[in-house]
C-alpha cells in the first residue's frame, strides 16, 4: 500500500512538474526573446537570435526621447485611474444595495445589469463617437473615463455584490439601533469591511483603463490623450517599416506594470475572482 | 415563504423587512431606507441605461436605415438584413467567427491543465508560477498582439526562423496574409492571450475544494483520474461553466486583435463579425448596416452561450439546494 | 399607573407581502418598568418579528402599537428610540476592536465627552468581565465572550429597555447555562426594563419575570412561570411548555347511574372522586393533559390504570419512565430512581385533580 502510495506521487510529480514546465515554457520563451530583444541595437534585429551581441539602450532612448513615449504611458496611467476612481464612486454603492437590500424587481434588474458583461462593445463605439462629439467629451481624458464604465460597471456589480451578501448579516440593523441612519450605517460599517473587494476592483478598473484600445482608439486623436495602446498599434501596423527594437522597448513599458499590478494583488485577485456556485 | 420562516425567522424577515407592508401608511423608517436603495441604485442605473441601453436601442433603431457617416439616413426597412445575408462575405465571416470562438476550447484546456497543476500539494514557489501565467492576460491585448507580430514577422521573426531551419516549412509564410493560416493565427494568439482569465477563475475554484472531500474519496480507494471525476469536476463546474460564458462573449466581441494582426483579410478571411461591424462603420461609414452585423453578433453570441448558460443555472439550482 | 409601564405593545399587527403573511395578528402585551418579559414560542410564531417592531427594525401595520415609557415611538426611527438590541449571531462589527465595539452608540451621538465614553466602557467591560479584551477584533475572542461584548454595548447605552433575540442560541449548552444567569443578575441589578426572546423554554422559565407565549402571530398567554407551567391557559401552552412533556390523552366522558367517569382505550376512571366533576359535566369528547409528574407507579386499585414499561430513562436527579397502556404511551417521571423494570407490568396513579382538561378547540375546561 505505502508502495503504491509512493509510486503514485512519483508519477505525480514527474507529470506535474512537466506540466508546469511546458505551460511555464508556452508563455516564458515569447516574453524572454522579445524582453532581450528591446536591448539590441538597431542593426541587429535582423537576424534571429537569444542574445544581442551587443548591448544597447538605443531603442529605450529613442522610445522615450523620439517618441515621447512616456507620456502616452502617463496618459494610459490616468485613463486607468479615472477609470477606477469612476468605477468605485458608481458601483460600490450600486452593488451594495444589490448585495444587501430588498427591492422589488431586483433579480430582474441584477440580471439585466450582469448580462451587460455579454455585450459586445464594439457596437457602442458607433453611438459614442457621435454623442461624444455632440457632448464636447470626443477627444477628452473624461470621456474616456465615461466609455469604459459600461464594461467596468457590470463587472464591479458582479463581484462586489456577492462579497457585500456575505458579510455578516444583521450589521446595519445593528448599527442603525445603536445611533445609525441607513446612510451612515452604510458608510461606518459596510465600507470599511469591504475595502479588501474594492482596493481589488479599483485594480481591475485600472486596468481596464490602461489596456484598452477600443475606445483610445476611436473617441481620441492623436491631438488628444492617446493612450500607449493606440501608440502601439499604430507603430505596429501603421508606417511602412516597423522598429521592432522599439516597439519591442514600448511593449515592455506598456506591459510590465500591470502585471506587477497582478503579481501584487494576485492573493486578492484569486479570491476576488472565485465564481461561487450560487 | 412560510416554510422558509420555520427554519429561520430571523433571515426571512430580513428578506421581508423592504417589502411594502399593507400599503396605507407609509412608514417612515422604511421610507428612508427606499430613499437610500434608490439614491445608491441611480448611478448604476443612469451609467447604463444612458452608457448601454440607450445607443443599443439607437443601433437597432439604425439598423433599418441607410445611415451614412454624413448625410440624412433614410429609412429602408429590412433592405441591410437582406444585403448581409445575400452576401457571399458573410458566410466567410460567420465560419471564421465559429473558428476563432473555438479559441475558447483552447483557452480551457491550458487553463485547466494549469490550474490543476498548480493545485499539487507538492509544487513549491506557487505564486511565482502563478504570477508567470498571469502576464499574457495582465498585458494591454494590443501589446500582446504586437509581440506576436514580431515573433511571426516573415523575414525577421523568430518562429519563421526555427521552422525554416527545422525544415518543417520551405519557405517563409506570410502567416497574417496568407488565406489558409491568417484565420488559425489569429486563434491561436487570442488562445494564448487570454487563457490566463480562465485560468484563475479556475484555480480559485479548485483551491476552495475542502481538502477532506479528497481525503474521503481516497479512503475509498479512489485513482485520481476517479478523484478528479468524483470530486473536482462536481466542484468546479459553476466555475468552468461560467469562465466558458464569459469567456466565449469576449472573444467575439474583443477586436484589437484580429485588427491589429491581420485588419480582417486577406479578403474577409479573418473577419470575425465584430471586425465585420468595425469595417461598415469605418471603412464604408455605412453605420445602419454596422449595426445590422452587430446585432448579428449578439444574436450568435447568445446562440453560442445558450447551452452552457443553462447547464450554470442548473448548477445554481443544484446549489442551492445542498 | 401608566409611567410604571416600561413596555406597552398595543393591538401590534404586521404583515408581509402585502398582507399575505401576517407575522403578528394583534399582540398586546404591558411589561412593568424594569421587569424582564421573556416571549416564548416555536419558529414563525412572530416572537421575533414582534421584537424587532419594538426595536424599528421592522413597522407595524398601526399607528399606535409601541409605547415605551408612556411615549409612543411607532414610527420614529431605531437610532431615535434609545433602545439597545442584541442579536442572535452578536453582530459585532468585525472591523472594531472590542472597546470600539462597545461604545459603538456613544460614538454616533456625540454627545458624550471622550473620558466619559471611556469611563463608561471600562465599566460595562468590568461588569462583563471582558476588560482584558478591549484591544482585541471580534475574531479573536470566543462565541461566550463576543456576546457578553455584545450585552455590552447594549448596557453601555443605558437605554429605556433591552431587547434581546436569542442571544444565547449559538452558545453551548454549559456556557448558555451560565450566561443566562448572568444576564438575569445584571438585569436585576441595572433594572431597565427587558424583553428576552427565545424559543428554549428551559431558558424562559428559568429568567422571566413574567413570559408571554406566542403562537401564529398571537400572545397565548402572560404570566409568571409558575401560572404558565401549572394554569397554562390552553392546549397549546400546555403541551409546548414541560420536559419531558405534558402526556396527551384523548378520553370522553361517560356517565353511568349518575356518576361521571373518564374513558380511553387505556381506562376507564371515577371523576367525582378527583373532584373535576364540574367543568366536565356536559362534556363528550375532551382531551386530558396530565405532566409526567403526576403519574406516579402505585399499588393496584379501580382508580389505577394498567401499563407496562418499556424504557426507563434515568437522569440522575430524577427518571423518566416511558409506559405503554393499550397502545397509548404515557411519561411518568419520578425524583431519584425508580424500582421499576423494563418489561414489567405495572399500575399507574393519575392525578387527575391537578390534570388539565381541553375540549377540542384546544380551550381549557
Amino acid at each position: 500500500m505505502a508502495m503504491y502510495t509512493q509510486r503514485s506521487t512519483l508519477t505525480q510529480k514527474v507529470l506535474g512538474y512537466g506540466g508546469l514546465a511546458v505551460v511555464l515554457l508556452i508563455v516564458l520563451i515569447p516574453y524572454g526573446y522579445i524582453a532581450l530583444t528591446a536591448f539590441k541595437p538597431a542593426e541587429e534585429i535582423f537576424d534571429v537570435r537569444w542574445l544581442p551581441r551587443a548591448w544597447s539602450l538605443d531603442a529605450w532612448r529613442y522610445a522615450i526621447e523620439f517618441e515621447q513615449f512616456h507620456v502616452y504611458i502617463y496618459n494610459s496611467m490616468i485613463a486607468g485611474l479615472g477609470a477606477a476612481v469612476l468605477a468605485l464612486c458608481v458601483a460600490v454603492p450600486g452593488a451594495y444595495v444589490f448585495g444587501r437590500k430588498q427591492f422589488r424587481g431586483k433579480d430582474v434588474m441584477f440580471y439585466i445589469i450582469v448580462m451587460a458583461l455579454l455585450f459586445p462593445f464594439v457596437l457602442l463605439v458607433v453611438p459614442f463617437t457621435i454623442l461624444w462629439v455632440k457632448i464636447g467629451l470626443y477627444d477628452t481624458m473624461p470621456g474616456l473615463w465615461l466609455a469604459y464604465q459600461v464594461f467596468i460597471i457590470p463587472f464591479a456589480i458582479w463581484i462586489l455584490r456577492a462579497y457585500f451578501a456575505e458579510l455578516p448579516p444583521f450589521l446595519e440593523e445593528c448599527a442603525m439601533v445603536y445611533g445609525c441612519t441607513a446612510f451612515k450605517a452604510f458608510w461606518r460599517v459596510m465600507l470599511p469591511l469591504a475595502k479588501p473587494i474594492i482596493t481589488s476592483l479599483m485594480f481591475l478598473a485600472f486596468l481596464v483603463g490602461w489596456n484598452d484600445f477600443l475606445f483610445s482608439n476611436m473617441l481620441t486623436t492623436g491631438e488628444g490623450p492617446r493612450t500607449a495602446s493606440v501608440i502601439i498599434y499604430v507603430s505596429a501596423v501603421g508606417g511602412e517599416r516597423v522598429e521592432w527594437d522599439v516597439l519591442m522597448v514600448m511593449t515592455l513599458m506598456a506591459g510590465i506594470p500591470p502585471v506587477l499590478l497582478y503579481i501584487v494583488a494576485q492573493g486578492q485577485f484569486l479570491k476576488t475572482f472565485a465564481v461561487r456556485g450560487h | 415563504m412560510a416554510r422558509q420562516e420555520a427554519l429561520h425567522p430571523a433571515h426571512t424577515l430580513d428578506i421581508s423587512s423592504a417589502l411594502p407592508a399593507a400599503a396605507a401608511s407609509r412608514p417612515r423608517t422604511a421610507g428612508s431606507e427606499r430613499w437610500l436603495i434608490w439614491l445608491f441604485l441611480l448611478p448604476t442605473v443612469l451609467f447604463l441605461v444612458l452608457l448601454l441601453w440607450l445607443p443599443f436601442l439607437q443601433g437597432v433603431w439604425m439598423s433599418f436605415h441607410k445611415w451614412p457617416f454624413i448625410g440624412e439616413p433614410q429609412w429602408i426597412g429590412l433592405q441591410n438584413y437582406r444585403d448581409l445575408f445575400g452576401a457571399a462575405y458573410f458566410w466567410t465571416t460567420m465560419r471564421v467567427t465559429l473558428l476563432y470562438s473555438l479559441s475558447t476550447a483552447l483557452q480551457l484546456a491550458l487553463a485547466l491543465g494549469a490550474a490543476l497543476v498548480l493545485n499539487q500539494s507538492f509544487i513549491r514557489l506557487k505564486s511565482v508560477w502563478r504570477g508567470v501565467m498571469l502576464m499574457p492576460y495582465a498585458m494591454p491585448p494590443v501589446v500582446v498582439g504586437a509581440i506576436w507580430m514580431y515573433l511571426l514577422d516573415p523575414d525577421l521573426g523568430m518562429v519563421t526562423h526555427y521552422l525554416l531551419s527545422w525544415g518543417i516549412i520551405s519557405k517563409p509564410i506570410y502567416w497574417f496574409s496568407d488565406p489558409v493560416w491568417a484565420k488559425w493565427i489569429i486563434m491561436l494568439v487570442a488562445s494564448w492571450t487570454f487563457w490566463p482569465f480562465m485560468f484563475i477563475i479556475l484555480l480559485a475554484a479548485l483551491q476552495a475544494i475542502p481538502e477532506s472531500y479528497y481525503e474521503l474519496a481516497e479512503v475509498y480507494g479512489a485513482n485520481p483520474w476517479r478523484r478528479f471525476r468524483a470530486v473536482t469536476l462536481p466542484h468546479i463546474r459553476g466555475a468552468m461553466l461560467a469562465a466558458v460564458i464569459i469567456r466565449i462573449a469576449w472573444n467575439l466581441a474583443k477586436i484589437e486583435q484580429p485588427f491589429q494582426l491581420t485588419g480582417g483579410g486577406p479578403g474577409y478571411e479573418t473577419s470575425v463579425l465584430s471586425i465585420l461591424t468595425y469595417r461598415f462603420a469605418y471603412l464604408s461609414g455605412d453605420f445602419g448596416m454596422a449595426f445590422t452585423v452587430g446585432l448579428l453578433l449578439i444574436l450568435v453570441t447568445f446562440v453560442l452561450i445558450a447551452p452552457f448558460l443553462r447547464g450554470f443555472q442548473k448548477q445554481i439550482k443544484q446549489a442551492r439546494r445542498r | 399607573m401608566a409611567e410604571n409601564i416600561g413596555i406597552r405593545v398595543h393591538n401590534l399587527r404586521k404583515t408581509f407581502q402585502r398582507g399575505r403573511v401576517q407575522a403578528c395578528r394583534n399582540v398586546n402585551l404591558r411589561l412593568a418598568e424594569g421587569a424582564l418579559m421573556v416571549l416564548l414560542g416555536p419558529s414563525g410564531c412572530g416572537k421575533t418579528t414582534t421584537l424587532r417592531c419594538i426595536a424599528g427594525l421592522e413597522q407595524p401595520d398601526n399607528d399606535d402599537a409601541i409605547w415605551v415609557k408612556g411615549r409612543n415611538i411607532t414610527r420614529l426611527q431605531p437610532k431615535d428610540r434609545n433602545l439597545a438590541f442584541v442579536f442572535q449571531d452578536t453582530a459585532l462589527f468585525p472591523h472594531l476592536s472590542i472597546r470600539r465595539n462597545i461604545s459603538f452608540g456613544l460614538d454616533m451621538h456625540k454627545t458624550y465627552r471622550r473620558a466619559e465614553r471611556r469611563r463608561r466602557v471600562n465599566e460595562v467591560a468590568e461588569l462583563l468581565h471582558v476588560e482584558d479584551l478591549l484591544e482585541r477584533k471580534p475574531h479573536e475572542v470566543s462565541g461566550g465572550q463576543a456576546q457578553r461584548v455584545a450585552l455590552g454595548r447594549a448596557i453601555v447605552m443605558e437605554p429605556d429597555a433591552f431587547l434581546l433575540d436569542e442571544p444565547l442560541a449559538n452558545l453551548d449548552a454549559a456556557l448558555r447555562v451560565e450566561m443566562r444567569t448572568e444576564i438575569k443578575r445584571i438585569q436585576k441589578r441595572l433594572g431597565i426594563s427587558t424583553i428576552f426572546v427565545t424559543h428554549d423554554q428551559e431558558e424562559a422559565l428559568s429568567l422571566g419575570d413574567v413570559i408571554a407565549v406566542m403562537k401564529d402571530g398571537e400572545v397565548q398567554q402572560v404570566g409568571t412561570s409558575h401560572e404558565i407551567y401549572h394554569h397554562p391557559a390552553n392546549f397549546f401552552v400546555a403541551t409546548f411548555i414541560g420536559s419531558p412533556p405534558l402526556n396527551c390523552l384523548p378520553c370522553h366522558v361517560q356517565t353511568d347511574n349518575g356518576a361521571l367517569n373518564l374513558a380511553s382505550r387505556a381506562f376507564q376512571l371515577p371523576l367525582e372522586a378527583a373532584g373535576v366533576a364540574s367543568s366536565l359535566r356536559n362534556q363528550g369528547e375532551v382531551m386530558l393533559g396530565i405532566r409526567p409528574e403526576l403519574v406516579a407507579i402505585a399499588p393496584e386499585r379501580p382508580d389505577t390504570v394498567a401499563a407496562r414499561v418499556s424504557l426507563i430513562e434515568p437522569l440522575g436527579s430524577r427518571t423518566i419512565i416511558i409506559l405503554e397502556a393499550e397502545g397509548v404511551e404515557l411519561r411518568a417521571m419520578v425524583q431519584g430512581e425508580t424500582s421499576a423494570r423494563e418489561g414489567e407490568a405495572v399500575h399507574l396513579r393519575l392525578d387527575l385533580e391537578r390534570a388539565f382538561f381541553f375540549d377540542n378547540a384546544g380551550n381549557r375546561l
